[in-house]
């Protein structure tokens, strides 16, 4: 009985001192890094060890099988994105942890794509930049700004990575602009450049805040209002024209009004009764491209009857609230048997009442008949 | 080296005044002024790429990027943002007219040299518009009592032929002018849009306030 007891001591004693050992004898603290190209083979050796040496290779604390070993080197062939992982060769015997490496399978960079805009004409542009394909592996890009042979600032978006502002200095320059990029990573290189005139790249961000609403008792109009962008910095000296698109729900063809002047517009011919979507662009007056086209915004126009049959369920006197100022007065009035007899004045708001019952009926009837 | 006979343009009639009585002040012919402006930015693109298409390449390619050598006497567009928006009235308008009376003298220059009848045709029209912008910002200055500019002495443009001066850099001269012109007629509708703004009645805001509330 008191005989395991010792052994068990000295098989502890044992195996902390082998981790003391390997500890200090270990080769490398950190892994080093490799990147290699998809689709290529690595070789990897167990760092300075013998080809003949006896080693196990671990990817993230898995056997390797040894038929991928060459003695003592690690064969990857046929790379892929599923091989990066850290790497590690251990002495067989002693599982001594010999070498490590970080491996990272990616692809050189291919050519960028750049493009340039300005949005907030005179102030400045941005370029913005990304890669077609990924590599899979960090990318470092380097952003040149030319105007002739004078090099420009620019400064890095805050928020965007791929992204850096130019200031204008000079404006109405005849010297193009030539906006070079480079990107690279461990495996390769990549570069291109564009060129412009300083007009060519001005396109406003689209107008904000648009909102379409019914104009009272007018069944075929919607006032549509908008704002500038708010990124436009100076639309007094630099104003905007707009082009307003519009379309019922159930069509695809959209009707199309240029506005030159003013942020505000009244669609005259709109279906009764059909809701519509309207989008509006911007474009400075003389240079640049037309705005992406703005959030839409939806409305239908007013019409003559309660818009939704749940509000027929309230009070008569209540439906004269929102909709149309064709709300007859309470029925209690148009049934006053007092206004019957007398003539003349008090007479007259029942006739009108009584036709506004009968015309409400009417158009009741035929929206129903219209309705899809 | 550009450089142009122009005695003539400088002693245009003096514009008469305009009659004050129920003057509705400078601003229509404000408008006028930047509409033609506009015409003429039109007319110089097909204009342009008819004329560098005679010159042909590299001239008449998108991408021809040369640095600005010669054509030093000619008008510059490109000016300081902030010396641009705090331009005064007077200062302004005669920025335009200098411009615009060297850039049609040399236009003339280039009439005189071109190859087909119909590419005189098209500049001898433009000239003509030209002329009639020259004669607008006139008139906008007379209405705001601003003196026309008077050449200096000895600063009178003559044209000399230089001797040396070789096809090929005759061509660079006729395409920088022409990238000017260009580039003056954009800078000259933001200028008239700034004198526009400022010479607005505030009447007219009010009204357009109500319009856009009213149905």
């Amino acid at each position: 009985m008191a005989v395991p007891v010792p052994w068990a001591c000295c098989a502890v004693l044992a195996a902390a001192a082998a981790v003391v050992y390997a500890q200090r004898h270990s080769p490398q603290e950190t892994p080093h890094v490799q990147y290699e190209r998809l689709g290529s083979d690595v070789t990897l050796p167990c760092g300075t060890a013998n080809w003949d040496a006896a080693v196990t290779w671990r990817v993230n604390g898995t056997d390797l099988a040894p038929d991928l070993l060459n003695g003592s080197q690690l064969v990857l062939r046929g790379l892929e994105l599923g091989h990066s992982g850290l790497y590690a060769c251990f002495h067989r015997d002693s599982w001594h942890l010999r070498h490590q490496v970080l491996l990272n399978v990616g692809l050189p960079p291919r050519e960028p794509v750049l493009s340039c805009r300005s949005n907030t004409y005179p102030k400045g542009f941005y370029c913005s930049w990304h890669l077609p394909s990924p590599t899979y592996i960090p990318n470092t890009f380097n952003v040149t700004v030319l105007h002739g042979s004078k090099i420009m600032v620019c400064e890095k978006d805050p928020a965007l990575k791929n992204r850096c502002h130019i200031r204008y200095m000079h404006l109405f320059s005849t010297v193009k602009y030539k906006v070079s990029i480079s990107v690279s990573n461990a495996l390769g290189h990549n570069t291109t450049a564009i060129t412009f005139d300083e007009f060519t790249i001005v396109k406003p961000d689209p107008p904000e805040n648009v909102v379409a609403r019914p104009v009272p008792s007018n069944p075929r109009r919607l006032e549509v209002t908008w704002q500038t962008p708010s990124t436009w910095p100076d639309p007094e000296s630099f104003p905007l024209k707009f082009f307003l698109r519009y379309r019922p729900l159930i069509l695809d063809q959209w009707q199309h009004v240029e506005l030159s002047d003013g942020t505000a517009h009244t669609i005259t011919d709109a279906y009764a009764g059909k809701e519509y979507i309207i989008q509006v662009a911007a474009k400075d007056n003389e240079i640049g491209t037309w705005s992406d086209w703005s959030v839409a915004a939806h409305a239908t126009p007013w019409t003559e009857e309660p818009r939704h049959l749940t509000t027929e369920a309230q009070a008569p006197e209540t439906t004269a609230s929102t909709t149309s100022s064709l709300a007859p007065p309470p029925t209690t009035k148009i049934c006053d048997p007092g206004e019957l007899g007398s003539g003349g004045g008090p007479s007259a708001p029942f006739f009108i009442s009584v036709l506004v019952t009968l015309a409400l009926a009417a158009a009741a009837a035929a929206a129903g008949s219209l309705l899809i | 080296m550009l450089a142009c006979l122009c005695t003539v343009l400088w002693h245009l009639p003096a514009v008469p005044a305009l009659n004050r009585t129920g003057d509705p002040g400078p601003g229509p012919s404000i408008q006028k002024t930047y509409d033609l402006t506009r015409y003429l930015e039109h007319q110089l693109r097909s204009l342009a790429g008819t004329y560098l298409n005679y010159l042909g390449p590299p001239f008449n390619e998108p991408d021809f990027n040369p640095p600005r050598l010669g054509a030093e006497t000619l008008p510059r567009a490109t000016v300081n943002l902030d010396v641009w928006r705090s331009l005064n009235d007077r200062l302004r308008l005669t920025q335009n007219y200098e411009a615009y009376s060297h850039l049609l003298c040399y236009l003339r220059g280039l009439n005189r040299q071109a190859a087909t009848a119909e590419l005189r045709r098209s500049l001898a029209h433009f000239c003509t518009s030209l002329q009639g912008l020259l004669g607008s910002i006139a008139g906008v200055m007379a209405a705001l009592g601003y003196p026309l500019p008077q050449p200096l002495p000895g600063t009178e443009p003559t044209w000399t032929p230089g001797p040396a001066h070789s096809d090929f850099l005759q061509k660079m001269d006729d395409f920088w002018l022409l990238k000017e012109l260009q580039t003056w007629l954009w800078r000259s509708a933001k200028d008239f849009n700034r004198l526009k703004k400022k010479m607005q009645p505030p009447a007219a805001a009010v009204t357009l306030h109500l319009e856009a509330h009213g149905f």
